[in-house]
């Protein structure tokens, strides 16, 4: 009887250990297909991600930034879903329109008139980079003003000429260090880095900042499109 | 289960017990820890903290979420589970003073340096390890959260250097855990043995 219950018992330590490691081993496992699962896990606590990014977030106040000798010019890489587009820059047109008062369009020569702002920030990539860089050109909230958008827009849609589209809040389009960006590191932007007019801001990720915009709408409502890589599973909100 | 082993023995052996408290943290603490570091490690290969693109990328075998949005999901999700878990369990170790009682004493690093006898020298490297481990569970935690949210927190982020020390030290806490829980394991194994694992997860 002894000899019979020993082994019971180690049967059944045995069993608790494999139990427990098929239990970790099948979720590693799962990798594959996880797709559904992984969109649910976000759906379930997103909403609590972005209270808590809406409620760090100072919207007027600036991100301290970096001196001109932190820039790293090799550190950003290029990130975009399709290429770079053709843009002929003489007729180029910026529209602004949407829930506004005075809709808009405007060259790049009108908006080069306008008050530049020059910053050095952190750009975070939600790929786990960040690069140091200097970022030149107007403040969004310059344009919005001008545009008198009216007192229910909480969003703001940006298109480009790549079909790419994304969707912030209000309160981050108009933070003063939210510039549509013509210039980078000292130097006019290049066609890869979004010329001639790209989103920059030091409190969003990389896959907010849009390149090549060419139409930014100010709206009160969100559709079910909120941007082409939010749609496929990033978080929308999407600040740092 | 336990009514019926007591209806059966009238002796119950006198093996160590574990608080519930105790028990449900360190269950909770499991769970998050892997589906902390699959989805961590599906987040290292879309840019490899070592080496960044093109760089040697952890197998599928031990990631979760499948690309990198899902592995983010995971990991903001059960950032919420790993945190509110070790901090509800802080408040109740220092609450209930069992941070004095269960944790490593002086008597402890007494015993490593001068002591002579084993079973005691192993129970205090046992209590050395897992009280070694709750502040690189604080570190990932401080260190996850300055890359997480670096311009509305530059303070914390500041405190890290730059930003590929801050990735380097924050992918660290992996490997830590990882040997801990072997050195955990093999310590419990040496110190209470088969009894002292049930005793956690029973």
């Amino acid at each position: 009887m002894e000899e019979f219950k020993v082994p019971r018992h180690l049967l059944t330590r045995r069993r608790l250990l494999q139990l427990s490691g098929v239990s970790s081993m099948g979720l590693l496992l799962s990798s594959c297909g996880t797709g559904l699962l992984s969109e649910s896990v976000g759906k379930l606590t997103e909403p609590l991600n972005l209270k808590v990014g809406e409620l760090l977030l100072k919207p007027q106040t600036p991100v301290p930034e970096f001196p001109i000798s932190a820039i790293e010019p090799n550190a950003l890489l290029v990130n975009s879903f399709n290429g770079t587009p053709q843009i002929d820059t003489d007729k180029f047109r910026l529209i602004i329109d949407g829930e506004v008062n005075q809709p808009m369009q405007l060259s790049m020569a009108d908006i080069q008139k306008l008050p530049f702002t020059s910053m050095v920030i952190r750009h975070v990539c939600v790929e786990g980079w960040a690069a140091i860089v200097q970022w030149g050109g107007v403040r969004l909230s310059d344009l919005i003003k001008l545009a008198q958008p009216k007192s229910q827009v909480r969003y703001a849609y940006f298109e480009s000429a790549d079909t790419y589209y994304e969707s912030w809040d209000i309160a981050s389009t108009l933070h003063p260090q939210t510039l549509l960006a013509y210039q980078k590191n000292g130097q006019s932007l290049s066609p890869e880095n979004g010329a001639p007019l790209r989103l920059a801001s030091p409190i969003k990720l990389g896959y907010k900042q849009s390149k090549w915009v060419t139409r930014v709408t100010l709206t009160s409502t969100l559709s079910s499109r909120k941007g082409y890589w939010i749609d496929e599973g990033y978080e929308w909100f999407g600040g740092i | 289960m336990a009514a019926s082993k007591a209806g059966k023995r009238s002796k119950p052996p006198a093996g160590p017990k574990q608080e519930l408290a105790a028990k449900i943290f360190h269950g909770l603490n499991i769970i998050s820890l892997i589906v902390m570091i699959g989805s961590g490690l599906q987040i290292y290969n879309a840019n490899p903290v070592f080496g960044g693109r093109g760089a040697w990328t952890f197998p599928r075998t031990f990631l979760l979420g499948g690309w990198l949005g899902g592995g983010r999901n995971w990991h903001f999700a059960a950032m919420w589970l790993f945190a509110l878990n070790l901090l509800v369990y802080g408040v109740y170790i220092f609450w209930t003073r069992r941070w004095e009682k269960r944790f490593v004493s002086q008597g402890d690093l007494q015993v490593l340096q001068k002591g002579q006898n084993p079973k005691r020298k192993n129970y205090a490297w046992h209590r050395l390890i897992y009280t070694g481990i709750v502040p690189v569970l604080i570190l990932a935690i401080i260190s996850g959260l300055a890359m997480y949210k670096p311009a509305q927190l530059p303070w914390l982020s500041g405190l890290f250097g730059n930003w590929q020390t801050l990735r380097v030290i924050h992918f660290i806490t992996v490997p830590i855990v990882i040997i801990f829980v072997i050195g955990h394991f093999l310590l419990s194994q040496k110190v209470g043995g088969y009894r002292l694992i049930k005793s956690m997860f029973t």
